[in-house]
């Protein structure tokens, strides 16, 4: 049915830029609670693109393995995030790049050549409202006009 | 039966539109019209199958400008609240295919991962952007670049795939069968009945893995310490008196 056929590509190129969109999160990203949410959305792009099989082929092995996939994302994050922990204890900082000395013998270390500066915004103070007793308004002022 | 819920809706609508003594609820009446007309345009035959597609077209939208967003923004707040949006968005595709029972399930697993997760940005992020690691990336164009030529190879090879080869037994499938298979009305029946017969094994790897998960996540945090020897305890032991007391 080439209806059928249209949905799945729809729903492939879905899943292909969420993972693509992960990959990007998760190599470039150096915070490590964002580059966990990257991890996760690649999982959502793998899912998503499973159950447009499950669907084209009419089968529910595709939905079981994306059940299979939410049970291992548990257990990503349940590890993932006591990694983050210790990581935050031992460095006091959520920074990927202090654990570079974990890199490979031969590579260079990656220094950073300049830190954007920090936009603050100018401080927003609260308008006050008019208070007390309203000025009596003389009525041949209002009322006079300079020219007609 | 949905076309007497439109028609019900729709008039309710209208009523709480036309100007009336008191002007409370056209917002309400204006929401209630537009989706009585969604709901009764979805009887028409010909409208429901253009409208099935706008409905993927703006959740896809929804879903990829939001993991978008949550890759890209500086502070990590956001970030995790532009993710719960993309597990909404997934959650809507997942139902719109017809698998209602991942729809559901990812969004009570994924509630609680994102609920954890902010917990840990409350915790350790610093607010507002403030970290400098925040505000950099990695090679930023290098991946950037790299990414979007991995989703155009995908998408690209899978149009190819899909247009070129073969299009399998799948082809000359029609509705009925789908109806009679994934989309059918006991749907959870029966992927409880797929998933206790076929795939009990996998079952039962799953809860390994989750219980090996929750010791491992134990393990890390307590830091390898074991009841059995605790670590030397700096203070001096209580029963003892202090040396040098006089």
């Amino acid at each position: 049915m080439e209806n059928e056929l249209a949905l799945l590509n729809n729903y492939l190129v879905v899943g292909a830029m969420l993972f693509g969109i992960g990959v990007i999160g998760f190599v470039s990203r150096r915070n490590m609670i964002i580059i966990f949410l990257a991890a996760e959305m690649m999982l959502q792009g793998v899912s998503l693109s499973l159950v447009a099989w499950a669907r084209y082929h009419n089968d529910f092995g595709g939905q079981m393995f994306v059940v299979f996939i939410i049970t291992v994302a548990a257990c990503e994050a349940a590890l993932a995030l006591a990694l983050i922990l210790m990581l935050f204890r031992a460095s006091g900082s959520l920074d990927i790049a202090l654990w570079q000395h974990l890199r490979e013998a031969n590579q260079p270390a990656y220094v950073d050549e300049e830190i954007p500066e920090l936009e603050v915004k100018s401080p927003t103070w609260p308008r006050l409202v008019p208070a007390g007793r309203q000025p009596e308004l003389d009525r041949s002022d209002t009322e006079h006009r300079p020219s007609v | 039966m949905p076309t007497i819920v439109s028609i019900v809706l729709g008039a309710l609508g209208m009523w709480l539109l036309l100007p009336r003594p008191s002007l409370r609820g056209r917002l309400a009446g204006a929401a209630l019209a537009a989706a009585a007309a969604g709901l009764l345009a979805g009887q028409l035959p010909g409208l429901a199958a253009a409208l099935d597609q706008a409905l993927f077209s703006i959740l896809a939208a929804v879903t990829v400008a939001s993991a978008a967003a949550a890759v890209s923004l500086k502070n990590p707040v956001y970030c995790a609240i532009w993710f719960a949006m993309t597990v909404l968005g997934t959650a809507g595709l997942f139902l719109l295919q017809g698998a209602q029972f991942l729809a559901v399930a990812t969004i009570v697993v994924y509630a609680g991962a994102i609920v954890v997760t902010f917990l840990f940005v409350l915790m350790l992020a610093e607010p507002g952007a403030r970290a400098a690691y925040d505000r950099l990336s990695w090679e930023a164009m290098l991946s950037a670049v790299g990414g979007a030529m991995l989703i155009g190879v995908l998408s690209t090879v899978v149009g190819g795939l899909l247009a070129g080869g073969p299009a399998g037994a799948a082809a000359a499938r029609g509705e009925a069968e789908l109806a009679a298979g994934v989309l059918q009305d006991g749907h959870v029946a029966a992927l409880g009945r797929a998933m206790f017969t076929d795939y009990w094994i996998a079952v039962q790897a799953g809860g390994l893995l989750l219980l090996a998960a929750l010791v491992g996540a134990a393990a890390i945090v307590s830091g390898g310490r074991s009841p059995a020897a605790p670590e030397a305890d700096p203070r001096p032991p209580e029963d003892q008196p202090p040396a040098e007391e006089h």
